[in-house]
């Protein structure tokens, strides 16, 4: 795993405001970056980072098993009551999901180890997924890298793979996306999804979360939309740990509207499974050791990081290094429980630490994306960088 | 795990063509197309409205499409080697010959390997059904702005258990299939243009319905992708 300079396209920037990717610069600060990229060997990607990515999914899927069969379980995830039918049968009947993303600490040695999952309301999927795989093609044909340059990346192709199979299962074959008012990114992330649908053949609406109707006395109906019609089936970028707390949260065991990702993913996308998934397989290679923090006010000991059940975007996270160095960084998931998890480097190129975001849709490893930041903890500002397999 | 591995294989780990139907004001076009629009202003981008797909036109080689004088020279030779990079690769010819039928695959030709853009020395050791020839058409899609934009597309003829490298046949049940997924595709571009239009210019004229339950938070904490 190398960081190598290498010329930027000329025209990224139109190109990108033509392909609808709105968010290269966030606040005028660079999000896409294209003036380096990772380099990987493929028996990197294959062994180190694809079939781990595919066994701890399996893991993850065991221990959904595991959390639905026991109410002490669910509880410890601080999932409420009320959703518990919900969870249990939208696993139960075997409710497809689309994706999720594993974030891994990998330097190009040794076993990759996974900081978290994101299984619920993952993003980067567009960089990752499409402009990423542009970049390459347009890089090789600008003669920047040699022909036999490869990427681990066919998510768009599983994407709309996935896309199509839920299609199937879906009344008329349609699916509506939402994401909430006057956030682009999550805008853009969802309009992608969208086009990736459109391509599966479905028809896909969109609607505001904000804008979700209900009609009082229809309790078994479904939610609706801006016209009133049934909404029977919602891709939601929005996390169920809002949901559940919010007007219409406990409507949605009452009503027929299908979710995507489904319930059960409610389960993984909160930071309790990491603990579990440690108690359920101690010692794995790819596991950090980590555990339910159950005072989270003390001082943080040295070489741990302290993350809430429920945050995004690196958000309320604090670290201490083995050597004593502090990080922490400030946000608004300040009402959940915490875990720790033992600390672990991830590696550093010049003054920037590189994160490996490994996506899975369906249910398989299909490539990956790079983040980087200058501190060690991953924020939604952190630059989006390419790789290739050399 | 053994398939993924297999020294056979073709290694590519990446996507062949990948499209985007909606996004972008080059939307319904592959990438080629898109590079040079600058129109790009806002965030409201237009959307497409609806596409609509000529009859496709079967060709056996380059030479017969450019001959027919529908399609520039270019266009057939994109749509060729495209068509010929888009073959399902199988690791042995019992697994291509299940999936296509007694005598329909072949290991690569030269072309093949060209069109994969692999040099020379990775390419053998995988098999495709033979192609028989390809389609070509016209995709024409509309924008919400009002602009049309032409772009061609383009489908194998596969040798298969049903055809039987019978040209007739097999371009006819092409036809079917690119028919069936071309409506779709009309069907829902439509169906979310429409969606997209009613709800930009929607009212709070539903009387009775309760809203804003969901994404109360949300001014409090940002976006929630992660």
């Amino acid at each position: 795993m190398l960081r190598v300079a290498v010329n930027q396209r000329p025209n990224w920037k139109e190109l990108a405001a033509n392909l609808g990717f709105h968010f290269h610069t966030i606040e005028g600060e660079p999000y896409w970056t294209e003036d380096a990229y990772y380099q990987f060997t493929m028996e990197q990607v294959e062994k180190d980072i694809e079939d781990p990515t595919e066994a701890l999914h399996e893991l993850c899927l065991d221990a959904v098993d595991r959390i639905c069969d026991s109410d002490a379980l669910l509880s410890r995830l601080a999932i409420p009551e009320f959703m518990w039918g919900s969870i249990r049968e939208s696993w139960r009947s075997g409710q497809p999901h689309l994706y999720g993303r594993m974030d891994f600490a990998y330097s190009g040695t040794g076993p990759a180890k996974l900081l978290e999952l994101n299984y619920d309301t993952p993003t980067s999927i567009y960089e990752a997924g499409f402009f990423q795989w542009v970049w390459l093609e347009q890089v090789i044909e600008q003669n920047g890298l040699p022909r036999h340059a490869d990427q681990f990346n066919s998510i768009q192709e599983r994407l709309i793979a996935a896309l199509a199979h839920i299609g199937q299962r879906l009344e008329g074959g349609e699916l509506y996306f939402s994401s909430i008012k006057d956030q682009i990114e999550d805008r853009a992330t969802v309009e992608y999804l969208q086009d990736c649908a459109v391509q599966a053949g479905l028809a896909a609406p969109f609607i505001y979360m904000e804008d979700i109707g209900h009609r009082p006395g229809s309790e078994h109906g479904c939610f609706v939309d801006l016209d009133n019609q049934p909404i029977r089936a919602l891709f939601k970028l929005y996390p169920w740990e809002e949901m559940n707390t919010e007007a219409f949260g406990r409507l949605v065991p009452k009503l027929a509207t299908h979710w995507f990702e489904p319930p059960w993913k409610a389960i993984l996308s909160n930071k309790a499974i990491l603990p579990l998934l440690w108690e359920l397989n101690e010692g794995h290679p790819n596991l950090l050791p980590a555990f339910y923090d159950p005072e989270p006010n003390k001082t943080l000991p040295a070489g741990w990081v302290r993350k809430p059940f429920f945050s995004r975007e690196g958000s309320n996270i604090e670290l201490v290094t083995p050597g004593g160095e502090r990080e922490f960084v400030s946000g608004p998931y300040t009402d959940s429980p915490h875990i720790i998890q033992a600390y672990h480097p991830m590696p550093r190129f010049g003054d920037r630490h590189a994160l490996i975001g490994s996506w899975v849709v369906g249910d398989k490893a299909c490539g990956i994306g790079i983040r980087e930041d200058v501190g060690r903890i991953t924020k939604d500002t952190s630059c989006f960088v390419p790789h290739a397999i050399l | 795990m053994s398939k993924k591995h297999s020294p056979n294989l073709s290694r590519r780990k990446r996507s062949v063509r990948l499209t985007l139907a909606l996004m972008g004001a080059g939307a319904a076009v592959t990438l080629a197309g898109c590079a040079d629009d600058n129109s790009y202003e806002s965030y409201e981008a237009p959307h497409v409205t609806g596409v609509a797909f000529s009859d496709p036109n079967p060709y056996r080689d380059v030479e017969e499409c450019v001959e027919a004088k529908v399609y520039t020279r270019q266009t057939c030779e994109t749509s060729y080697a495209d068509s010929l990079k888009a073959a399902p690769r199988f690791d042995s010819l019992e697994a291509c010959e299940q999936a296509h039928g007694e005598g329909a695959c072949a290991p690569p030709t030269q072309e093949h390997l060209q069109a994969s853009g692999g040099s020379q020395n990775s390419g053998g050791g995988w098999f495709a059904p033979a192609l028989m020839g390809y389609m070509v058409g016209n995709m024409m899609s509309a924008s919400s702005n009002g602009s049309k934009l032409h772009s061609a597309y383009h489908e194998p003829v596969y040798r298969n258990r049903e055809n039987r490298g019978n040209w007739n046949a097999a371009t006819a049940a092409t036809t079917t299939r690119l028919a069936q997924r071309h409506n779709e595709v009309s069907k829902s571009v439509a169906a979310t243009g429409r969606s997209i239009t009613k709800q930009r210019a929607a009212t709070a004229k539903s009387m009775g319905t309760q809203r804003s339950g969901f994404g109360s938070r949300s001014s409090a904490r940002g976006g929630f992708g992660s």
